[in-house]
């Protein structure tokens, strides 16, 4: 009895506290984070430029509102991440599958976010976007690059192709994350 | 005033006292569980489905779920006890960090798909380095012939004389290149106290049975380490 009173207290603690589900998306520039916010959103494709700053919407599936931030991918901008980082319920990597030549960079900005305290047990969604592209890198193969396995214990991870402009793999990879956000 | 301070400070201890008291009695143990096999066998479905059972919030329905590259998570409460799922990635090349795991968890679940015969073989060849790892002889050890629900699906008994027989030819084989190599005593001893169950992660069946051989298993491995002093 006892038992299923605090657990059902726990569920409906996570729900009271659903409007401060603040999912970040981050990744280098052109990578498609601009896209897939408002793929995600309006459900369909804007045409972007390159983000100085942040986009923050606030994305609604399945009933559980969350609140997506975008923020600017170039390196520049890349210190200033780590001010988003407290409340973050979750992280979204974005990676263009077809860039090879920065899949290295795009792998130690990632390990580094992954090092912050702050972040610390936060699930991951890696998604290796543009996959339409021809030569893309597959999700096994960026995986592998990435080297998450074993290193990562402390939170779920979970690596996915998409494709933003066609809107393949994002719902997928949603569901993985609202799956991963509410056990916690 | 001076009563509210008295007051105070016998409060604060026996608030703390309490407070170390109900830790105390409401502590629950945690362990590790890691669930393996080949890709497709079905592990994350176990997984969601478990989660599904114990816990208020479901896990993935299976439609939802595709192959697994990445780590996921699941915990469960149980009396004095949580239980703690790793489910990992079983395609090939996911297949070399298992190891890494191995040190800090407290029972192996092995997962087979019992109605895919073509790939049995294949399944044993990775079953078999999993038993044989050094850093988790001591842990319980559970094979689950999954896929139950399939009318090709073989049964408990099938899957436990498919891999006799396929353990015995890998033996004649090695026997044949290499002379005589006979089976080590560790791994006698671990076939010999190896359960197979039977289950359909998909419908449910039998996923009960496997949690409560788990709670079980890691319950009594812990009580021998704390009597034999660990080692």
């Amino acid at each position: 009895m006892g038992l299923s009173f605090s657990s059902l207290f726990s569920s409906l603690a996570w729900w009271s506290k659903d409007k401060d589900v603040r999912i970040l998306m981050l990744g280098l520039d052109s990578a498609g984070k601009t896209t897939i916010l408002y793929r995600l959103q309006i459900g369909e494709v804007v045409s972007t430029i390159p983000t100085i700053g942040f986009n923050v919407e606030t994305v609604e599936y399945k009933n559980i509102k969350f609140q997506v931030w975008d923020l600017g991918g170039q390196s520049s901008i890349r210190p200033y991440w780590r001010c988003y980082f407290p409340n973050t319920s979750a992280i979204i990597y974005v990676i263009d599958s077809s860039d090879h030549d920065r899949i290295d960079t795009s792998r130690s900005e990632l390990l580094t976010m992954l090092s912050e305290e702050e972040l610390a047990g936060a699930p991951l969604l890696v998604f290796c976007n543009k996959q339409d592209v021809e030569g893309a890198l597959k999700p096994e193969e960026i995986s592998e690059k990435l080297g998450l396995a074993g290193g990562e214990k402390g939170r779920e991870w979970s690596v996915r192709g998409s494709c933003a402009t066609k809107g393949e793999g994002l719902e997928e990879g949603l569901d993985w994350l609202v799956n991963a956000i509410q056990k916690k | 005033m001076t009563a509210a301070a008295t007051n105070r400070g016998f409060v604060r201890p026996m608030y703390h006292l309490l407070k170390g008291l109900h830790e105390y009695l409401t502590r629950k143990e945690e362990f590790s569980v890691i669930i393996l096999g080949l890709d497709g066998a079905g592990k994350t479905t176990l997984l969601e489905k478990i989660k599904t059972l114990y816990n208020d919030t479901p896990g993935l329905s299976p439609d939802k779920i595709g192959p697994t590259v990445g780590q996921n998570m699941g915990k469960i409460t149980l009396p004095s006890t949580i239980l703690k799922f790793w489910d990992l990635g079983g395609q090939r090349g996911i297949r070399s960090i298992w190891h890494r795991y191995y040190d800090d968890c407290h029972a192996v679940v092995y997962v087979i798909d019992a109605s895919d015969r073509e790939r049995l073989n294949e399944g044993w060849e990775v079953f078999e380095n999993v038993l044989s790892a050094p850093q988790i002889l001591g842990a319980p050890l559970l094979l689950l012939a999954n896929k139950q629900d399939s009318p090709e699906a073989l049964s408990v008994e099938e899957i436990r004389n498919d891999y006799e027989d396929w353990y015995r030819n890998k033996l004649e084989n090695m026997r044949r290149t290499y002379g005589a190599e006979g089976e080590s005593e560790h791994r006698r001893e671990r076939i010999a106290s190896l359960d197979v169950m039977g289950i359909s992660a998909l419908e449910g069946t039998g996923v009960r049975a496997a949690v409560d051989w788990i709670f079980i298993r890691v319950q009594n491995s812990r009580r021998r380490e704390d009597q034999g002093g660990g080692d």
